[in-house]
């Protein structure tokens, strides 16, 4: 995609009756600051390893409210069944579909921001947030109040299908009130379709809140899946992330995180698997701006045939964010010589009594231990299959829900087998 | 079972074996003793199958057919184990799905109906108690967190379980206490037959205290120099490698 295509699309965004002008200044400047560098790897030193190919080469439109017609989509038996959900599909949020307790409030990004009067959200992390910025076409608000708990977990549907080649840029904000606890598994799957998708989610974290948060990417091979997360953190509030990322061409998960209370926690666990030319990216940022916070990081990707991927991990400790604890962890397998991995941990301390450490490995399947299964008659593809599992065991062990766990296990099996 | 035949083996062309010629029938104990950097592990990886060693010369016969083209895996299937010297941790990898995956590859190499969990955890059940290990072991990951003492005792349970008709102990007596050494040399000698041989590497006689050798080899700098009965090793203890180096 170029820039004119970028701009033709941009005029279509601008030119939505539904859409309220009030928005239009934010969306220009954010576009122009997005126009400005691009993508360019000299601007945005984060993104100097990843392979954009994918996204330079097709040309895609903006979603309209004709390519919101989920009854022609046909739901394969991989949809995970929830009680609660919400589902979005090419980028609209299907109300019909949705399903949630009453004790959550869901509001329309257009009802919200005009409603509420609030401030848009502007970050820019990385072009792909000044991107959803100027192009944020649908999206919703959950508002839970304090003192909820929802047991059940919270599936956040993104089906992306249909003929044309679509971007959709959808923007999520999730506001869990003090000492409310939600489980929010958000799922991206589609079609053989290469669509763009680039949505920003922002978190906001109540005191003592728990918001456990599983993320599924599963998207079509041809498509492109950008997910930008933003996490606000009060005291003693505490996020649990377990990504897996194993569909699309070009897929990418920036997360930011604020620990601005004291006490909060932030524990991040990623794995990502890769094949044929896919790319797959991680960045991080976690912000110590408070004491006595915790956070962790353990990424994984195994790569295979001539896939590659990007482990960025930044984790900032400001002047006053006394007895932070901190571990950040990138281990990476190459299954093919052609597969590559780019890892930068880093870490950048200004206070004194902290305990923060990092490390990160890329390499092949450990020869010993291969011998090791093999010299107890195990055939070495079963023995490579053994290694490969017990080196992603321990990020499926961060789901809990049985059923969940063996549907992520089934789709790494299939993949480890192919 | 096994017989060496002048084997010479070298690694990035430096030669580590010199001609190894040594024979162990059916039912035989042998010790091959050395000092550290002899040739004794490279002996018996080259005898399990491990890669990165070039053979120059020579040949390995396992029940009369040559081994050398064999994978490791072959070698295992067919009778052959060998406990590691420093065995390999596995985090993630567990214990009891990796014994089981063991020993059914082994069963259905050998025609026989694979084991089902149940029946599984029966038979291993029995085998730690003989090693007096603690049933939870079967939760762990392979070695992961393991003593020194513990994954030497895995080691033995891994050979009780598949029941190699060779069975190659590469320094098992290191890092051990003289409570589980018992208890290890106990697991071998029971599985002693008249159908199964040992080779037994070590540094020290303290280990052929227990597992009696038939015959004790004498590695120094890729050669055997000397062969004898059990007395061969007591005098080692005596009296040092010294006297046999040139």
């Amino acid at each position: 995609m170029r820039d004119s295509n970028y701009e033709a699309e941009f005029e279509k965004i601008l030119a939505r009756e539904y859409f309220s002008s009030i928005f239009d200044p934010i969306r220009k400047n954010a576009f122009k600051q997005f126009l400005d560098n691009g993508i360019s790897k000299k601007y945005w030193e984060n993104l100097r390893f990843t392979n954009f190919s994918a996204l330079k080469k097709n040309i895609f439109r903006v979603s309209e409210i004709s390519d919101s017609h989920p009854e022609n989509f046909k739901y394969s038996d991989t949809i995970i069944k929830e009680k609660y959900k919400i589902v979005f599909y090419n980028g609209h949020y299907q109300r019909n579909l949705t399903n949630l307790p009453d004790s959550i409030k869901i509001l329309t990004n257009l009802e919200y921001y005009s409603e509420a009067a609030k401030k848009v959200m502007q970050p820019s992390y990385s072009p792909f947030d000044l991107l959803n910025t100027a192009f944020m076409d649908s999206g919703m608000f959950l508002i839970i109040d304090k003192n909820i708990e929802v047991n059940n977990p919270i599936l956040l549907t993104f089906i992306n299908s249909g003929e044309d080649q679509l971007m959709i840029s959808p923007r999520i904000h999730i506001d869990l009130g003090e000492s409310s606890s939600i489980q929010l598994l958000e799922h991206h799957f589609g079609s053989d379709t290469g669509n763009f998708s680039n949505a920003t989610t922002f978190f906001t974290l109540k005191e003592n809140s728990f918001l456990k948060h599983i993320r599924l990417q599963m998207d079509a091979r041809q498509a492109i899946n950008m997910g930008n997360i933003h996490l606000d953190q009060d005291q003693n509030s505490k996020y649990h992330l377990s990504h897996f990322g194993l569909g699309s061409d070009l897929g990418s998960i920036s997360l930011c995180s604020n620990l601005n209370g004291k006490g909060a926690e932030c524990h991040l666990s990623s794995l990502s698997l890769t094949s044929r030319h896919q790319h797959l990216d991680t960045h991080t940022l976690i912000n110590h701006k408070s004491s006595h916070c915790t956070s962790s990081q353990n990424f994984k990707t195994v790569l295979k045939d001539s896939s590659s991927g990007v482990f960025n991990g930044k984790v900032v400790v400001n002047k006053n964010a006394h007895k932070t604890n901190s571990t950040q962890s990138n281990k990476n397998i190459l299954l093919s010589k052609n597969s590559k991995m780019n890892s930068n941990p880093q870490l950048v301390i200004d206070a004194d009594d902290v305990k923060c450490s990092h490390g990160s490995s890329t390499g092949e399947i450990d020869p010993d231990a291969l011998f090791y299964l093999r010299s107890r008659g195990i055939n070495e593809k079963t023995a490579k299959s053994i290694l490969i599992h017990g080196f992603i065991s321990e990020i499926l062990d961060t789901v809990d829900n049985h059923d969940l766990k063996n549907f992520i296990k089934g789709n790494f099996d299939k993949w480890i087998e192919n | 079972m096994l017989e060496i035949k002048n084997l010479r083996a070298e690694v990035n062309r430096k030669p580590i074996l010199k001609g190894i010629n040594l024979t162990i029938k059916e039912g035989e104990i042998h010790a091959v003793m050395g000092k550290n950097g002899s040739g004794k592990s490279t002996l018996s990886n080259i005898v399990t199958g491990k890669e990165g060693y070039d053979i120059i010369n020579g040949d390995i016969k396992f029940e009369n057919e040559s081994i050398l083209d064999w994978s490791p895996e072959k070698r295992s299937l067919n009778g052959i184990f060998m406990s590691f010297q420093y065995p390999v941790v596995m985090p993630g990898v567990n214990n009891t799905y990796f014994l089981k995956a063991a020993l059914n590859a082994k069963r259905k190499y050998n025609g026989e109906e694979e084991l089902d969990a149940a029946s599984f955890l029966k038979i291993i059940k029995e085998k730690l108690k003989e090693l007096k290990m603690d049933p939870s072991y079967l939760q762990r990951a392979v070695n992961d967190g393991f003593s020194g003492g513990e994954k030497k005792r895995n080691e033995i349970l891994q050979m009780l379980t598949l029941e190699p008709k060779l069975a190659l102990l590469d320094e098992t007596d290191s890092g051990l206490d003289i409570d589980a050494l018992k208890i290890i040399s106990d697991g071998v000698n029971k599985s002693r037959s008249s159908k199964r041989s040992f080779l037994v590497i070590t540094h020290y006689q303290r280990l052929l205290k227990y597992i009696e050798p038939d015959v004790v080899h004498v590695l120094i700098d890729g050669s055997i120099v000397k062969s004898g009965n059990k007395d061969l090793a007591l005098q080692l203890e005596e009296k040092g490698y010294g006297w046999l180096e040139k």
